[in-house]
Order: C-alpha cells, then sequence, then structure tokens
C-alpha cells in the first residue's frame, strides 16, 4: 500500500520536475469547477427546467398579460354598461311615444260623448275600427262618470273585466277626472289578466270616462322584433314604479329574477308610469372589445412564452460561452504550463551540454556567451566547446544543428560528444568535420549541422581553420575587424564522406578571434553582408577586455525578437 | 532596411519544367518564419517523385540558415537539386554556407 502510494506520488512529480514554481501556483491548485463531466450534463440538462432570468421574463409577461386582460374587460365591462344604459333611455322614450296613442283615441271618444250626449251610436261608430282582436283595444266602453254603481254607458267589443271591480272603477275615474291625463288600473286578474286605461274628458257637467282594456299576452311573454332596432336586448316591463313579479306586465326574459348586468328606467306613462328592466341579449360594443381580453390573454401568454424561450436560449448559451471559457482558460494555461516545462527541460538540456567552465590554455583568453531565443519553446542546437591540444594548441568547436526544441537539443548532443571523440584522436579540423560527416551519415540523419573548427596554435600565431556550412569567424587585431573568409564545405549531413578542407592562417599579436552562429548576425529580411558588416564594427569599436567584448556582441542580440539562439565563443591572443 | 514588425511574406509556385523536372518559384523572403511554407511544397512535390528539383530563385530577396535547411532537406530527397539565379544577397547565403559545393547553379 505505502509503496504504491510512493509511486504514484513519483509518477505525479515527473511532469513538474523542470516547471517554474510561479507556474505551479498559476496552473497547478486549479478548483477545477469544469470537467468533461459538465460538458456532458450541458447536453442532458432537461429542456424544460428553466433558468432564473427566463422564469422572470415568464412571470413578467404573464403578469402584463393579466394586467392587459384585466384592464380591457374592465374597459368592456363600463362600456357596456354605458351602453346599456342608453339603450334603456331609448326604449323608453319608444315606449312613451306609445302615450298618445293609447290616449287620443280615448281622449277623442270622450270628447264625442260629451259633444253628442252619450250617444251610443256615435261612440260605437268612432270606436269600432279600433276595437276586436288584433286590433288596438279588446274593450272600450263609456261610463258616466258620476253613475253609481259604476256601470258602463256602451261597451264595444268584450265586456270590461272592470264591471266586477266597482271599487277600482271609483277609484280610476276620480283619478282620471282628477288628472285629465291616461290613467291605468292595476292588473286586473283573471284567466288573462288585463291592464285598464282610462280618460276623462275634461268637462263643467257630470260628463264621461271613456275607458279600454287589453289583455296581457299570453304568459306576458312577447319577444321583441329583431327588426325594432332593439334586437340586441331583453328587457322586463312592469307596472308602476315596482320591480315585483307581481306587477309584470310583458318581458322576453324566461328565468326570473333577472341576474347579470341589467339597467332600468321609469317611463312616465299618462298619470301613472312603467319601470323597465333591460339586459343585454348579446354583447352591445360589438363582439371585437368583448374578445379583445381573451386575445390579449392569448396573444400575451403566446408572447411570454416566446421571450421566456428567448432569454432562457441566451442564458444557456451564455452559460455555455462561459464554461467554454472556463474550459478554454485552463486548457491555455495547461499548454503553457506545458509549454513552460518543456522549453525549461530543453534549456536544462542544453545549458548541461555546454561546458560548464573553459579550460585554461596558457597564453590564451577564452569568453564565451550563450543566449537563448526570445519566446518560444525554440531552443536551437547551437553549441561550442574548447578542448586544448597538450600544451601550446586549442581545438575550438562551434556548431548549430537545423531546427529547435528537444530534439535539436539531443543532437547536438550526439554530435558533439562525437566531435570531442575524434578531436582527441586527430584534432585537425579538416579530419574531425570529415569523420563527423561520415558519421552524421551513417545514421541517416533528417537534420544538418554547420560547424566550425579551429585549431589554434598559441605560441606559433596559428590557426587551421574548417567549415562545414558555418558562418566565417572575425578576426580582430590593431583594432581592425574582419571576416576570416574562404571558401567554406558543406554543412555535416548533407552528404557523406565529404573531404572536408582546411585553411592556414597566420593570427597577429594580441588578436582577437571571434567565432559565433547565425543568430548574431542574422536579421529577418536583412542581406547577410549587413549582418556581417554590423558585427565588424561591433567588434572594432567594442571594448578591448575579451569578456566585456563577447558581452558587449551579446548585448547586441535583439532580445525581444530575436527567433534563433545565438552562441558566440571568443579568443585573444595575450602576447 | 526591412521592417521587422511584418511578417515575412513567402510565395511558392509550382510548374511543370518538362520530364522529370518540378520548378519550384520561390518569391519573397525565406526565413524562419515562412520556411515551412517552402518546406511543404517540397513534400507536395516531391510525391511526383521527379529526377530532378529546380529551385527558381530569382524571386526571393532574403534567405536566411532556415531556408538552407530546406534546401538541404531537398537536395536529399530528390537525385538532383539545383538552384537558378539566385539574387545577389542570396547567393551570398548559398556561398558562406558551402552549399553551392552541393546545390549546382542551373544556367
Amino acid at each position: 500500500m505505502e509503496s504504491g502510494e510512493a509511486a504514484i506520488a513519483d509518477a505525479e512529480e515527473i511532469p513538474g520536475a523542470g516547471r517554474d514554481p510561479k507556474d505551479e501556483q498559476a496552473g497547478g491548485p486549479d478548483p477545477d469547477p469544469v470537467s468533461g463531466g459538465d460538458f456532458t450534463e450541458t447536453g442532458t440538462r432537461s429542456p424544460w427546467r428553466l433558468s432564473r432570468p427566463a422564469l422572470l421574463t415568464l412571470a413578467l409577461g404573464l403578469f402584463i398579460t393579466a394586467a392587459l386582460a384585466v384592464a380591457a374587460l374592465e374597459l368592456y365591462k363600463h362600456n357596456e354598461k354605458r351602453l346599456l344604459r342608453l339603450r334603456a333611455r331609448e326604449l323608453s322614450l319608444v315606449l312613451r311615444t306609445a302615450v298618445p296613442t293609447l290616449q287620443t283615441p280615448l281622449a277623442s271618444g270622450a270628447e264625442l260623448a260629451d259633444a253628442t250626449g252619450g250617444s251610443a251610436r256615435k261612440f260605437k261608430e268612432f270606436m269600432d275600427p279600433l276595437v276586436g282582436r288584433g286590433r288596438q283595444f279588446t274593450s272600450v266602453s263609456l261610463w258616466p262618470a258620476e253613475a253609481e254603481p259604476p256601470a258602463p254607458k256602451v261597451v264595444v267589443g268584450a265586456r270590461p273585466t272592470l264591471e266586477a271591480r266597482p271599487s277600482e272603477a271609483r277609484r280610476l275615474f276620480a283619478e282620471a277626472k282628477q288628472s285629465g291625463q291616461l290613467v291605468l288600473t292595476a292588473l286586473l286578474p283573471g284567466a288573462n289578466p288585463e291592464l285598464g286605461y282610462a280618460y276623462a274628458a275634461p268637462s263643467s257637467h257630470g260628463g264621461f270616462v271613456v275607458y279600454a282594456e287589453n289583455p296581457l299576452p299570453a304568459n306576458r311573454h312577447s319577444a321583441l322584433a329583431e327588426n325594432t332596432g332593439f334586437g340586441d336586448l331583453n328587457y322586463a316591463l312592469y307596472l308602476g314604479r315596482s320591480h315585483r313579479h307581481g306587477d309584470l306586465l310583458v318581458t322576453n326574459i324566461t328565468h326570473f329574477p333577472i341576474k347579470g348586468r341589467q339597467a332600468s328606467t321609469v317611463v312616465p306613462f299618462g298619470k301613472g308610469a312603467f319601470t323597465l328592466v333591460v339586459t343585454p341579449a348579446r354583447t352591445l360594443g360589438g363582439t371585437f372589445f368583448k374578445d379583445l381580453p381573451w386575445m390579449i390573454v392569448i396573444v400575451g401568454v403566446l408572447v411570454s412564452m416566446t421571450a421566456a424561450a428567448l432569454t432562457e436560449r441566451i442564458v444557456r448559451r451564455r452559460a455555455d460561452a462561459e464554461r467554454l471559457a472556463v474550459v478554454l482558460d485552463r486548457v491555455a494555461s495547461e499548454n503553457r504550463q506545458m509549454y513552460t516545462q518543456q522549453r525549461g527541460i530543453a534549456q536544462t538540456l542544453q545549458h548541461a551540454l555546454l561546458p560548464e567552465a573553459l579550460p585554461y590554455v596558457p597564453g590564451l583568453a577564452i569568453s564565451a556567451s550563450y543566449v537563448p531565443a526570445a519566446a518560444g519553446i525554440d531552443v536551437g542546437g547551437d553549441w561550442y566547446d574548447v578542448v586544448p591540444c597538450g600544451e601550446d594548441r586549442a581545438l575550438l568547436l562551434i556548431g548549430d544543428v537545423s531546427g529547435h526544441g528537444l530534439r535539436a537539443a539531443t543532437t547536438m548532443a550526439s554530435l558533439r560528444h562525437a566531435a570531442l571523440a575524434y578531436a582527441s584522436e586527430d584534432p585537425s579540423p579538416a579530419a574531425v568535420l570529415s569523420k563527423l560527416s561520415n558519421f552524421v551519415n551513417s545514421s541517416s540523419p533528417d537534420y544538418f549541422a554547420t560547424m566550425l573548427c579551429v585549431l589554434v596554435d598559441v605560441p606559433e600565431h596559428r590557426a587551421s581553420v574548417a567549415s562545414a556550412g558555418h558562418l566565417p569567424p572575425v578576426l580582430l587585431a590593431a583594432g581592425q575587424a574582419r571576416l576570416l573568409e574562404f571558401e567554406p564545405d558543406v554543412a555535416i549531413g548533407v552528404t557523406g564522406d565529404w573531404q572536408y578542407r582546411q585553411t592556414e592562417v597566420a593570427i597577429p599579436p594580441q588578436a582577437t578571434l571571434i567565432a559565433y552562429t547565425d543568430g548574431l548576425v542574422e536579421r529577418r529580411g536583412e542581406p547577410l553582408d549587413d549582418g556581417f558588416e554590423r558585427l565588424r564594427r561591433a567588434a572594432a569599436e567594442g571594448p578591448p577586455q575579451l569578456d566585456q567584448l563577447v558581452a558587449s556582441l551579446a548585448r547586441e542580440v535583439p532580445g525581444d525578437e530575436q527567433d534563433d539562439d545565438t552562441a558566440i565563443l571568443g579568443i585573444q591572443w595575450l602576447t | 532596411m526591412a521592417d521587422v514588425s511584418r511578417p515575412a511574406e513567402l510565395r511558392v509556385q509550382t510548374l511543370e519544367g518538362g520530364p522529370g523536372v518540378t520548378i519550384l518559384l520561390v518569391a519573397g523572403e525565406l526565413d524562419v518564419s515562412t520556411a515551412r511554407g517552402l518546406e511543404s511544397a517540397v513534400d507536395e512535390a516531391c510525391g511526383a517523385q521527379p529526377s530532378e528539383l529546380l529551385f527558381d530563385l530569382s524571386e526571393l530577396r532574403f534567405m536566411d540558415s532556415a531556408g538552407i535547411a530546406v534546401l538541404l532537406g531537398a537536395s536529399r530527397r530528390v537525385p538532383s537539386v539545383r538552384l537558378r539565379d539566385p539574387s545577389q544577397a542570396v547567393r551570398r547565403v548559398l556561398e558562406m554556407t558551402g552549399l553551392t559545393q552541393v546545390l549546382p547553379f542551373a544556367e
């Protein structure tokens, strides 16, 4: 158990080996709110569970819909009520016009009787066309006003029901005489209740009363004809100022008591009055206003649901985007971390492969500098070595493997060690390069390396130089700097079995030789000769002391846009 | 003076140059940032297994060691690689890196 845990701990240690503690903090203790699981959860989230903003939108939408619907309904009710009152008033006006049509024939009859001294013949002649089935009255009779007991003198049509009710007749006639207007009886009960009207002509002597009767319609029910313009109303007409069912004269309503919206108005009728109650048979203000609340409800609910759905969609998209952003962040941070690790490993390796300390060679100052590429994983394959060969000689090696990163660094390592091995056999530069070329070709590489080998004889002030496609060194003597130009051979790895050549160079006293890799002179878009010229001038004008000179040349390398690493190796004759 | 902030630009055009000969017209700037473009053009050209690759460098303004590596890579995959009409600056780079010894110039 214990060993297992240790193994796991070890395994986890490895990727972090080259990791910067700062990166560890940035990417390491990730609270990890997001994992792959969250994504799948998004996919299976119930489509009906709304987020809070969507619910709020829906609630707000429904609330507004309800408010609008209620307002529309109230408006509709108010309007209907107002229209109903207007209709009731109109209907009462129409009813009022019935007074003259009743009163006029009765008044005329009374005048006629007065004028003719109660001529039965004249009265009958006058009333006959008005009485009978389907005519204005069922019974008209002429009564002497003062007769006691009251009895009709002339009867046209049916016998008046009033005959059997002398007290009612007395009261009615007295009222008629006194008012000079059309007066109404109470409802006269019977198989078919009747209503009577009486009119007394104003007269100095006794005079006559004309009395007419009409039966109420069967069941007191009578529909209003559609063409009267009141087809949209139900009505109930009561005698007097009462709403009692017993006083109901005529109606088209079948169910009592009357419920719902209603308007009532009193219709003056001669001396008496009717009470008219109306209810709407249908909507008065048109169906649009009646349907408006429902339309609002339907449209409002649809709009609210759509808005909620849209809100939900936006919310979910945003949530997805945020989730994605977190994941991307995490991936980016992991990438950064990985990249830093790799770069760290490559750099560590490269630094490990470069000589820790340069050897001591009598009569010679030696200095070197390595400038890594500014950014990127692009650790190059640049390297250098100084190998003392006996008392007086030293072999300088500087090289650059094509490509970057870990691969270039490891290639460089194998080349470097092979070069050191060959140098120990025979330090002559041409021999070292030729053997390396063989070595590289036999291992069928997919890389190239440029290399410069310089074997210096310190006391003799001589140097043998061989180049495998490498840029020429700079020779600085007596304040003058020049490129040590000679025709280079091909880079290592291009072709096997290449016989490299070497050039002998005489070295002036206290001269300085600077070898370097291409990062020092190459600038993007700039001709190579411009780079050489810049280097030549920097070497000529630099500090005379070697360490300072190498450092000043290293500073020439532009820091921020450099995409290649740079190695500089300098030697200086002390005499 | 070249504008360093501007990314280098490279155009490669592949032409048929007779039986077994593929011509790559390389124009612009060939450096570490554009070398991959030429590399993929070479990969594509090698698919047809030509007997010769001819790099026409007349329109190439600039080349650095990354470009050298691409040319050397091509020389290992195709029996014959030749270069044509490099500018003075490019020719200089070819000479300084010993490339002219393995990659002959075409007339």
